[in-house]
């Protein structure tokens, strides 16, 4: 398996998998011409012709029978041709004294907040694929990517991640909330997002602070609560010391989950290291390698021993890495150990996890 | 024959009467006998002081059956609404959202905390006996108040407005504040609204909602709320739509009752009454019902008479009526027809 970056030839078997995407992910429309042009940008970003308010990295997750089984996406920067929107999620404190009388009362404050920080997108692994750790990589091989060459990104990653929906596409929250400003449903509005009409959208929200007590039960309960299908997703984020902060997304309240570029684990505990090519044993640890490239970026899965200073890995990675023994990876376990893990786990995390 | 005239300390025992048995909603009258002697004194002061613009005067009247020497009503004017302590309501407008590429424009209503409605006089504190629903006496109570402007123009503003007492349960719910008040202040409707007639409304002000509240966010019932006029207020509602009072967008911010409003020089009692002289004379008593009342302050009189003829540059009164409205002959009298 490699993660390499997207290229006009994968246009089948993204369309393929974006009709087997369905309603849930906004960013990959089974389209052909937005999915061509995607591509075609997604190309121009690594060839690095683009300004970092356009940058688009788009990678699909290859097979060694070279199918492409997923998509995964980062962008350089939100917010900076168009605004992009989230809701804090706040409180205000009314006491009277004298009454005896204190209210905690949870407030939604529409903001720009994530201006300017980088986010993980467009994540999608075909359903029969989501096994071997397949995920992880997928995901964590924008992470490494980023370690590589942080000058590329904000000083925060952002995620958001999928709120509390059902099948039929409803959203509590948007129920009790965007329909009454937009008079379309969540289907509608999430379809006219995903066209690039968000911004729009969002200015027909109420700019004021809106109490959380007058929305819905389930809509409350909604706040800051990721869909099902994006639990592991977000599992994966969170051991890399992703946290909820309290911002969710203005349509369905899912969990806006963020991490300073520099804390991240596969960033900060990513080390470049020489390859050996060799046999590691059955008992090696997985590794999580990057070829430290940007346009012919390759990120693979591998068993691997830190031997002296070097990293040792089997001739097949080396050759999906399309590295000699000698030249330099960068490299991190792909998971995190128990005692760090631990540690990753942020103590400042404002709101409950999901 | 029923009178409409200012409170006077002796009345505290009625009062505290009619406190017992008025509406949840209308907060002015709280059964507490402190309060109620304080606002008598409040009030006899009110009529008392020299008063060139209006300020914190609030003058209330009460309808007083001579024979019984009971207490058949009351009703109140304060001068200026906002001059002692905020006056807080509810406006009630759209939020209107517009996106041009989207072609999206529509507007949400929303309440928004106010105190826009300061600077107005305030009529309030109407409460009347239920077997007089629906007689000229409720006409005289809230009426004769009008009256009392007209003679007395520079006490007052040149606007006025009134709080309908809105929707309640029978067993002491109110939707609007169960959805709404009830999150700010963690009170029973019922209590909030007895903490408020004994203390004016702003004490909650640090716990009231600052920011919009849209209404297609609340509960149906609650919605239905708004604008809507408890059963027993109809009859004060009526009254004073007839004199051309008007709502305005504004509602109270517990009950969800609208408020009404008028320019004073559109209020029918006040643009259509005349002044006449006072001379004696019989009446059948089975003539044409007006509203009469003296001209003067602290010994201001209303009541209702029965005129045989429309009255002129005179009026002829009986003796009764006479002695009723505190009048001499050749006094002016103010005449508004019921």
């Amino acid at each position: 398996m490699i993660v390499r970056p997207v290229r006009m030839t994968d246009l089948p078997a993204l369309m393929a998998l974006a009709q087997r995407a369905g309603l849930g992910l906004t960013t990959l429309p089974a389209n052909q011409d937005r999915l061509t042009h995607r591509i075609r940008w997604a190309q121009r970003t690594f060839a690095e012709q683009v300004e970092r308010a356009d940058a688009d990295y788009l990678f699909v997750l290859e097979d060694d029978d070279q199918q492409v089984i997923g998509i995964s996406a980062l962008t350089g920067a939100v917010g900076l041709r168009e605004p992009w929107y989230s809701y804090r999620v706040g409180m205000t404190v009314n006491s009277a004294p004298h009454l005896g009388i204190r209210r905690q009362i949870p407030t939604l404050f529409l903001n720009n907040e994530m201006t300017g920080q980088s986010e993980l997108c467009s994540l999608f692994l075909r359903p029969d694929q989501r096994r071997d750790s397949n995920g992880r990589l997928l995901s964590l091989a924008r992470l490494l990517f980023v370690a590589e060459f942080p000058h590329l990104f904000g000083d925060k990653l952002i995620a958001e991640l999928r709120g509390k929906g059902d099948e039929n596409g409803c959203s509590p929250f948007w129920n009790s909330l965007g329909r009454h400003f937009l008079q379309m449903d969540f289907v509608q509005a999430d379809h006219l997002s995903s066209l690039g009409h968000k911004p729009f959208i969002a200015e027909l929200l109420p700019r004021q602070p809106l109490y959380t007590c007058l929305l819905s039960e389930p809509a409350q309960a909604a706040i800051g609560q990721a869909h099902e299908n994006a639990e592991a997703a977000l599992a994966i984020l969170r051991h890399e010391g992703f946290a909820h902060q309290g911002h969710i997304d203005i349509f369905d309240g899912g969990p806006v989950i963020e991490a300073e570029l520099s804390k991240v684990r596969a960033v900060r505990e990513s080390q470049v290291l020489p390859l050996l090519v060799g046999t590691p044993d059955d008992d090696a640890p997985t590794w999580l390698i990057h070829n430290r490239r940007l346009e012919s970026c390759r990120v693979t899965r591998a068993r691997a021993r830190l031997v002296s200073g070097c990293l040792l890995v089997d001739r097949l990675s080396a050759k999906r890495l399309q590295v000699q023994p000698g030249d330099l990876v960068r490299a991190v376990p792909l998971l995190a150990t128990q005692a760090k893990a631990a540690a990753v786990e942020n103590p400042r995390t404002a709101l409950a996890d999901a | 024959m029923l009178v409409l005239r200012p409170v006077a300390p002796d009345d505290l025992p009625e009062l505290q009467r009619l406190a017992r048995e008025s509406l949840v909603g209308v907060t002015s009258l709280p059964d507490d006998r402190q309060h109620l002697l304080d606002k008598i004194l409040d009030s006899c002061a009110s009529f008392a002081a020299n008063v060139q613009a209006p300020g914190p005067e609030n003058y209330f009247f009460v309808l007083h059956d001579p024979a019984s020497g009971q207490l058949r009503g009351c009703s109140e004017i304060l001068a200026m609404a906002g001059f002692s302590a905020p006056f807080y309501s509810l406006r009630n407008r759209p939020f209107v959202s517009s996106s041009r590429e989207l072609n999206v424009q529509h507007g949400v209503p929303t309440l928004s905390l106010c105190q826009d409605l300061s600077n107005h006089s305030l009529l309030r504190g109407f409460h009347i006996d239920p077997d007089l629903v629906g007689t000229p006496m409720a006409e005289l109570l809230s009426r004769a108040r009008l009256l009392f402007i007209a003679a007395h123009g520079s006490r007052f503003a040149d606007t006025s407005i009134t709080e309908i007492v809105g929707y309640s349960s029978d067993d002491g719910h109110s939707p609007f504040w169960d959805a709404l008040g009830k999150h700010f202040f963690d009170l029973p409707y019922v209590e909030a609204e007895r903490l408020c007639g004994l203390q004016s409304r702003s004490f909650l002000a640090d716990l009231m909602p600052q920011y919009p509240i849209y209404i297609p966010m609340l509960p149906k019932a609650a919605q239905d709320c708004i604008g809507q006029v408890h059963p027993q207020g109809r009859e004060a509602y009526e009254i004073l739509l007839r004199e051309g009072f008007e709502a305005n967008h504004y509602v109270d911010l517990f009950d969800g009752g609208p408020t009404l409003y008028a320019r004073h020089s559109g209020v029918r009692s006040i643009r259509q009454s005349l002044i006449a002289n006072a001379c004696p004379g019989p009446q059948s008593g089975s003539g044409r019902a007006w509203l009469a009342s003296n001209e003067r302050l602290g010994q201001y009189r209303a009541a209702l008479v029965h005129l045989d003829e429309a009255p002129g540059d005179l009026v002829r009164l009986d003796p009764q009526t006479f002695q009723a409205l505190h009048l001499q002959t050749g006094d002016p009298v103010r005449l508004v027809a019921l």
